[in-house]
């Protein structure tokens, strides 16, 4: 197992190597140039040119890559992301700033997801074709055919207008002055509206997920054991099928973690979340390259994780799998 | 048990599974009746589709919607078992009646170790402690002949070879002394050599046990080596019920008899080996009168009734209008409708 891990680790480098040089190129290519907002009547020429100099834009593209991610990979530095071109802050302690807000708003998104999804799942596939399978299928369908924006401002909407700020619809803590300002109920709170329209979205299609796979595992020989042995609908219904029903579920684990690092970008721009996501999408719409690279280096990075992570996790659940 | 049942430990009396599918009703055991004495075997011969699967479920009750069993009885030790609560039904599944399946393979789960799987069946059903029910386990897997019996109750099922996985579910279904096992196909998955060293356990622990078998197969080898007596059935019904030395001296139902043509014989040399001619009918369009008719060598007018149950010797049954001696009946070979019927009624009442 340990050597598994390791290897792993060692072959995710190359994936991440592949990720910056696309992500690289992809900023490369966008039209504009980190000068560009420098660019005014004003600003003389000269000016411009030793900006470019200053960079290091006069330089080849190769060399530019080059110099980015030997900077890049020394993430211990506080230098080594660059700084934001708006605020003139480190990038790498921005990024780090912003995590929290992020893992706080996507790790309980995920557990009430986990906590509704799979109870869920369960009683559909058990009482197949019964009216409480039709409606969850029929939530489940709505659910992850409506696009997380337009659910979002629907949420926001039903949480602010139709019952009249019971909860509020932007940031993370209340407006300063506020009494109770920044306790963890207050964070609570705001996180009300955010977190139900991330895991309303991921119920619908885990609870789908664990349905099928409840469905395939409930016909199989070993369930027909199971109830020839005499044990109750219960047992074999939680302890033989679901057991088995589980193991592929890690899969969207795996696939969830990413969204977990990088920040569900709509969603918390959505209800002004202080995230990753926000960072990213702010950074974005102002051309700050810095910022954007490292946003999308971070979720590459959970990407990779996120998959290893969902392969070691099957070695430990599925016992035969042996690494 | 406190009272000790007199009579047969299984009766199955005109029981009747049915499947309502949206195609229609799917008759899959149609009036079946059959029983099993104490310690005696069974075996159930049979093609596939015929039903013999559906029987043993619904012995278990383990029939699953949209299937549901209509009419009859089951009476084990004399109670109905299609009176019993669920939790009473519970309490006798893997405790007076277990059963094991035809596919080793996948009817382990595979996340729990074999001795865990076993083990769960005693404690089920004894009130042991964990760890004595894991010594059962152990002890089981001795007596099924597994080598390192220890060792092997801690390993997972996909360690195991096909044949050691039914020797594990034998002993799971073992483990609490049953009164009947219920193996169905038990050995259709295994290679040849294995199917005798399954067997052989089976025959070993019967002796043991004293517990009576009722053994599910299409293979009339296994029924020649194992059974006492033999029901032959065909599109869910009963076709020829008689002790196995009957069954294959002097079968009496042209379907049996064509069963046994079928099965290549050392002691005789042939060019061709005989075949049954057509194909089961459908569950959904049975033909009048006998299921058999359409393949039938012997097939006559009368046949288009259903024909007569009736006894053609002493404890042997066929479903066929033939004579005892194998000749066209008496009543005309040609008789219909209701003469013919009243003519059924009339065989089938003086067999039972």
């Amino acid at each position: 197992m340990a050597t598994y891990i390791i290897r792993r680790t060692l072959q995710s480098i190359p994936i991440l190597f592949g990720v910056a040089l696309v992500s690289f190129a992809i900023i490369q290519l966008a039209p504009g140039s980190p000068i560009d907002r420098f660019r005014t009547p004003n600003v003389r020429p000269e000016t411009l040119e030793n900006l470019i100099r200053l960079y290091g834009l006069d330089q080849p593209v190769h060399i530019q890559f080059v110099n980015w991610i030997t900077a890049f990979v020394q993430f211990w530095n506080v230098e080594a992301w660059g700084y934001s071109l708006v605020d003139g802050r480190s990038v790498r302690d921005t990024l780090v700033d912003r995590m929290p807000a992020t893992l706080l708003l996507g790790g309980t998104a995920l557990l009430v997801t986990i906590i509704f999804a799979v109870p869920i799942g369960i009683l559909a596939a058990v009482r197949q074709y019964s009216w409480a399978d039709k409606a969850i299928t029929t939530f489940a369908t709505i659910g992850y055919a409506i696009p997380s924006f337009l659910l979002g401002l629907y949420i926001a909407y039903l949480g602010t207008v139709v019952f009249r700020g019971l909860f509020p619809g932007f940031g993370m803590v209340s407006l300063p002055g506020t009494e109770g300002r920044g306790t963890p109920l207050d964070v609570a709170w705001h996180m009300v509206l955010p977190v139900t329209s991330l895991a309303i979205q991921q119920i619908a299609g885990w609870s789908r997920y664990v349905r099928a796979k409840m469905l395939e595992v409930l016909n199989q020989d070993y369930v027909r054991t199971a109830k020839a042995k005499g044990l109750s609908a219960a047992k074999v219904t939680y302890k033989h099928a679901l057991r088995n029903a589980l193991i592929p579920v890690i899969t969207l684990f795996g696939l969830t973690l990413p969204g977990l690092l990088s920040g569900a970008v709509i969603t918390e721009t959505i209800f002004s979340w202080p995230g990753l996501g926000l960072l990213g999408v702010t950074a974005v719409t102002q051309r700050d390259y810095p910022v954007v690279l490292a946003f999308v280096m971070v979720g590459g990075f959970g990407v990779v994780m996120g998959n290893l992570l969902a392969d070691i996790l099957y070695g430990v659940v599925d016992p035969r799998i042996k690494y | 048990m406190t009272a000790r049942h007199v009579g047969p430990l299984l009766e199955i009396k005109g029981i009747k599974t049915h499947f309502f599918t949206q195609d229609g009703v799917v008759k899959a055991v149609d009036d079946v009746t059959f029983e099993i004495g104490h310690g005696q075997t069974l075996g159930v011969v049979g093609e596939s589709g015929c039903g013999k699967s559906i029987t043993s479920l619904s012995v278990m009750r383990l029939i699953e919607r949209p299937g549901k069993i209509v009419a009859g009885e089951i009476r084990l030790n004399g109670e109905n078992l299609l009176d019993k609560t669920d939790a009473d039904m519970r309490d006798i599944r893997g405790d007076q009646v277990s059963m094991i399946f035809q596919e080793p393979m996948t009817s382990l789960n595979p996340v729990f170790t074999c001795g865990d799987q076993i083990a769960e069946a005693v404690q089920q059903h004894t009130a042991v402690s964990r760890r004595e029910a894991m010594d059962r386990a152990v002890e089981m897997l001795r007596v099924v002949g597994i080598p390192d019996p220890k060792r092997r109750a801690a390993e997972h099922p996909h360690q195991l070879s096909g044949g050691m996985r039914q020797r594990v579910m034998i002993a799971m279904a073992l483990s609490t002394d049953p009164d009947l096992l219920i193996a169905d196909e038990p050995t259709t998955a295994l290679d040849v050599t294995i199917q005798a060293q399954i067997l052989e356990v089976m025959r070993d622990l019967r002796e043991k046990n004293r517990m009576a078998i009722m053994l599910i197969t299409h293979d009339l080898g296994v029924v020649a080596e194992m059974a006492d007596e033999v029901v032959v059935m065909y599109a869910g019904k009963v076709v020829e019920r008689a002790d196995v030395r009957t069954v294959f001296g002097s079968p009496h139902h042209p379907y049996t008899q064509g069963l046994l043509l079928s099965i290549p014989r050392l002691d005789e040399r042939r060019e061709r080996l005989e075949v049954i001619k057509g194909t089961v009918p459908s569950p959904l369009n049975l033909p009048e009168g006998c299921l058999f008719k359409r393949r039938c060598p012997h097939r006559m007018r009368v046949c288009d009734t259903a024909p007569p149950y009736q006894e053609v010797g002493s404890g042997h049954f066929s479903r066929c209008w033939l004579t005892p001696a194998g000749e066209a009946p008496d009543v005309g070979a040609d008789a219909e409708g209701e003469e013919a019927q009243h003519a059924a009624e009339q065989l089938t009442v003086g067999a039972r």
